[in-house]
């Protein structure tokens, strides 16, 4: 089906497309589920198929099929190229690609223990290892009546290849642990924790995870917040967030709003618009400590890649830079449309669904403090570690999220637990009651969500502890 | 290769494997979408897919395979490694055979139009026709989504099961912009081309951005609210789902430990029925080839029923509901039965409080307590004295899902079908009146 997608370009191109890009993917995946110690599903997806986008008079076009027949082929490519036609009455302005370097290149992530040399016993085994850890009271010190523990290994082969003769093939494995447990106190209720890790490697990524003990200590916390958790205090305060909770909001609250196809509308109807305008590039948006960059290039990352699906080189990007609005996401439309050219943002998730603008790894560079003098000169604060509920309206400017784990600060120091401590704050507010950063990065993982039909891509986000100053909790 | 060949291979070689049970479902499908934004088409598609899902069982274990690549030695080199797969998983505590067949199944009209089979190109004109009128109703960029398409699906199982059939379904959303922040939404969907009204869609969605243009702020606090049908819609989304037996089970309900209970007030009572002409989540069988059935979920405040397959039936002692997937049971088409008043005498009911017209990015704090917010858009306004006034930016709604449910006071008594991106829990269509919930909770930005 690879030799198609050289085929289907030169169709394009013979039926009087401009350009024309075909996308072959081989995708591999296997689940596994266990809830409540019950095996609740094992399975896999095997999808082999191929995406194909034209531009025909400035009006894009993209077609899939994922059965190897020629005459479908063909009908599909002339599908794609007369709905273009047909739609291009609607256009004011013609769509068009920016210019970017002809490539040719094969990159590939080599696990160090293949996911298919390590056997599936072993695979669920660490599930019921996972389980058997979570409902041991001796160590958890809490019940935690639900578990739902889900391993998932995927391996993507995909071959690019274009009208103006790029062509780049790789080949990714990767590997994704997601929870939910629900955690109970008989006099308290209930508290609920979810968590997520991924790596683009092999089985040597979930053994590293240490998945048991790691379980064990998140269980552990919201038992004693459950235990011992005191509503948190009134009025302005200081607020230490951890790396989790930074990790979110810079991909919620920067990530998204500098995707440009956001900025330029092109999302409006589903995920939303942005706050961000073209013309606020160079605008102070916060504390000029606060650097926030997007790279897929970071080897191992979930989000990791080396050329994006447009087939342009992937970099870092600096979105904002010193507290400055500095740099959006492009793919080859909104790179044309905003006269930069393209900085390699454009992902697909599967063979199916287009590429469209999308975060890899974001994350606020790391300062130079360290936990303890993030907290020693607070008097009165609370240390949010993780997050649990969240959301941010459609511009990316109005974001809430409620705290899981999280401590009082008193005069320096750590105190007990808090409760359920909500953080609803403005971007700036933000970004600009950030006083100082702590030293030590870290990255959780996600799967993030956009495009119509949905598109899940994988992506971490981190950062290291930061402080805010003077910010007044929210909440009911 | 056809559909009934698909099956025919995958139970065939399945049972040679040595499986005790097989399920295969083969499903060919072209689907179309026409996204539009800035007044503009950003982009047409066409998605051409066969499909083959197989369940196989043995020894009270299962697993599934989903296969895009179903060249017959695919397909059989798959079925090697579903056995081996099968080999080494442990037996479920909680198993029960598939049902057997055969089963006699409703003829639901309407399912299949073959007027929208061959729209192609023409969806264009569907396409412009909704964004005229939202720009003529004061919108001023428009955007959304044209999705339609049909499929052909074929379920047969080693339990003497076989039932398939076509369908089509098409689903038109438009969203209007006036300004950064004043927004309006409208959707018109369902299962022929008939069902489709773009006009009126666009005429909401544009009537509701030029409405929101004038907005004014308000402090937190409990207000009485009124929500629209694609709020609604969300709602009940997530209620359905949260009867789902997998989802009870697993700390993701608020409905767990709930059955039987007064849940809501009186006034509420939510169906799930498969069998409405027109309707996108329609079906006459379920994925295990159970024929499906009218149920209520809630009647009269009161939790009847999760949703089941059969073997989230055998964990709760009790029959499948005929929702089957294979893994989690689903609602088809939620409905929520109306009241007596129109919607402009629902909205005169309400001396102080919140019209809101959509619920985007709903997140729960804890499922299992069903603490959640959200953010509302599309459509938000001060209601004062029965009529709706300005728009409202900037409140967040924070509130449980029990409360809310306890706390609906009336509906409207035009209920519609509605389907958009915002439904997290995948039911394939809400049918909802307008309804007003009392004293629900909203909290601001602190800084």
């Amino acid at each position: 089906m690879k030799d198609l997608a050289e085929l289907a370009v030169e169709m394009a191109l013979r039926m009087g497309a401009d350009y024309a890009e075909a996308r072959f993917h081989d995708d591999i995946s296997n689940a596994y589920v266990l809830r409540n110690g019950v095996p609740e599903m094992a399975g896999f997806e095997r999808a082999r198929g191929m995406g194909i986008r034209v531009l025909v008079g400035g009006s894009l076009g993209f077609a899939s099929l994922n059965r190897p027949d020629k005459a479908l082929l063909e009908r599909r490519v002339r599908e794609a190229i007369s709905m273009a036609r047909a739609s291009a009455r609607m256009r004011k302005e013609p769509i068009r690609f920016s210019e970017e370097p002809v490539e040719e290149a094969r990159w590939e992530v080599k696990a160090k223990e293949p996911l298919g040399d390590v056997p599936i016993e072993e695979k669920m085994a660490l599930l019921y290892d996972v389980d058997k850890a979570l409902t041991s009271q001796e160590e958890v010190r809490a019940q935690v009546p639900f578990r739902l523990l889900q391993l998932v290994e995927t391996e993507t082969e995909r071959y690019f290849v274009n009208s103006e003769g790029t062509k780049i093939w790789c080949s990714v494995p990767r590997v994704m642990f997601f929870a939910l447990i629900t955690v109970l106190e008989p006099e308290k209720g209930t508290e609920q924790d979810m968590v997520q890790k991924g790596e683009s490697k092999g089985w040597e990524a979930v053994r590293a995870w240490s998945l048991p003990e790691h379980m064990v200590e998140r269980a552990r916390a919201i038992g004693h917040v459950l235990r011992e958790g005191v509503s948190p205090p009134k009025g302005a305060l200081d607020i230490v967030l951890g790396s989790n909770v930074v990790g979110l909001m810079v991909h919620e609250s920067c990530g998204h709003p500098y995707e440009a196809d956001r900025i330029l509308g092109r999302e409006a109807a589903q995920a939303g618009e942005s706050f961000v305008k073209p013309d606020m590039l160079g605008q102070r948006i916060g504390a000029e400590i606060v650097t926030v960059v997007d790279d897929p290039t970071i080897e191992g990352s979930y989000g990791y890649y080396l050329y994006d699906d447009e087939g342009v080189r992937a970099r870092r990007r600096f979105l904002i830079k010193d507290g400055v609005i500095n740099e959006f996401l492009h793919n080859r439309e909104t790179g044309a449309a905003l006269g930069v050219g393209s900085n390699g943002a454009a992902r697909a998730s599967r063979f199916n669904r287009e590429p469209i603008v999308r975060m890899a790894n974001t994350f606020m560079l790391p300062g130079d403090h360290s936990f303890e003098e993030l907290v020693e000169d607070v008097r009165l604060g609370i240390y949010i570690k993780t997050y649990g509920e969240w959301n941010i309206d459609d511009r990316r400017y109005n974001m809430r999220f409620v705290g899981r784990e999280c401590y009082l600060i008193e005069r320096g120091e750590l105190k007990g637990p808090v409760r359920r401590p909500v953080l609803e704050i403005t971007t700036p507010g933000f970004y600009g009651s950030i006083d100082a950063i702590g030293k030590e990065l870290s990255f959780d993982a996600g799967t993030c969500g956009k495009g119509d039909p949905p598109q899940g891509v994988p992506v971490w986000f981190g950062g290291p502890d930061v402080r805010l100053r003077n910010v007044p909790l929210g909440g009911s | 290769m056809e559909l009934h060949e698909l099956c025919e291979l995958a139970l065939k070689e399945a049972q040679a494997l040595g499986a005790d049970e097989v399920a295969a479902a083969a499903i060919r499908s072209t689907s179309r979408q026409v996204r539009f934004a800035n007044n503009e088409v950003t982009a047409s598609k066409t998605w051409d897919e066969l499909c083959l899902n197989v369940l196989l069982a043995k020894d009270k274990k299962v697993v599934l395979t989903s296969l895009l690549n179903v060249e017959p030695d695919a397909v059989r080199s798959a079925l090697k490694d579903l056995m081996s797969l099968l080999a080494v998983m442990k037996e479920r505590p909680d198993y029960a055979p598939l049902p057997e067949g055969p089963f006699e199944y409703v003829d639901i009209p309407g399912l299949y139009d073959d007027e929208l089979a061959s729209l192609s190109e023409k969806a264009i004109d569907l396409v412009e026709e909704a964004v005229n009128s939202a720009l003529e109703a004061g919108g001023r960029r428009i955007a959304g989504t044209l999705a339609f398409g049909e499929e052909e699906a074929l379920l047969m199982t080693s339990r003497a099961v076989e039932a398939g059939g076509k369908r089509t379904w098409a689903e038109l959303v438009v969203r209007a912009l006036a300004d950064g922040e004043a927004s309006g939404m409208g959707v018109t969907c369902g299962t022929r081309l008939r069902d489709l009204d773009p006009s009126s869609a666009g005429e909401e969605a544009g009537r509701f951005a030029k409405l929101s243009m004038r907005a004014s702020k308000l402090g937190p606090g409990r207000y009485d609210v009124v929500l629209g049908r694609p709020a609604g819609a969300v709602f009940f989304d997530i209620v359905a789902g949260m009867a789902s037996a997998f989802y009870v089970d697993s700390g993701l309900s608020c409905l767990a430990g709930k059955l039987g209970e007064k849940i809501a007030s009186d006034v509420l009572t939510v169906h799930d029925d498969p069998h409405l002409e027109g309707a996108l989540g329609s079906r006459p069988f379920d994925d295990e080839g159970l024929p499906t059935r009218k149920k209520p979920i809630i009647e009269a405040g009161v939790l009847k029923t999760y949703l089941h397959n059969s073997i989230t039936a055998k964990r709760h002692g009790t029959s499948s509901t005929g929702n089957a997937g294979w893994v989690v049971p689903r609602p088809w088409n939620v409905v929520v039965e109306p009241g007596d008043m129109s919607d402009e005498e629902l909205i005169s009911e309400v001396k102080k409080g919140i019209f809101v017209n959509n619920m985007t990015y709903v997140r729960f704090q804890d499922y299992a307590r069903g603490d959640f917010s959200t953010v509302i858009r599309d459509g938000v306004f001060l209601i004062e004295d029965g009529e709706l006034k300005e728009g409202v930016r900037g409140l967040r709604l924070s509130d449980n899902v029990l409360n809310m449910l306890s706390s609906v006071k009336a509906l409207s008594k035009d209920i519609r079908q509605v389907h958009h991106w915002w439904m997290e829990w995948d039911t394939p269509a809400v049918f909802t009146p307008l309804v007003l919930i009392e004293r629900v909770g909203f909290t601001v930005p602190t800084k």
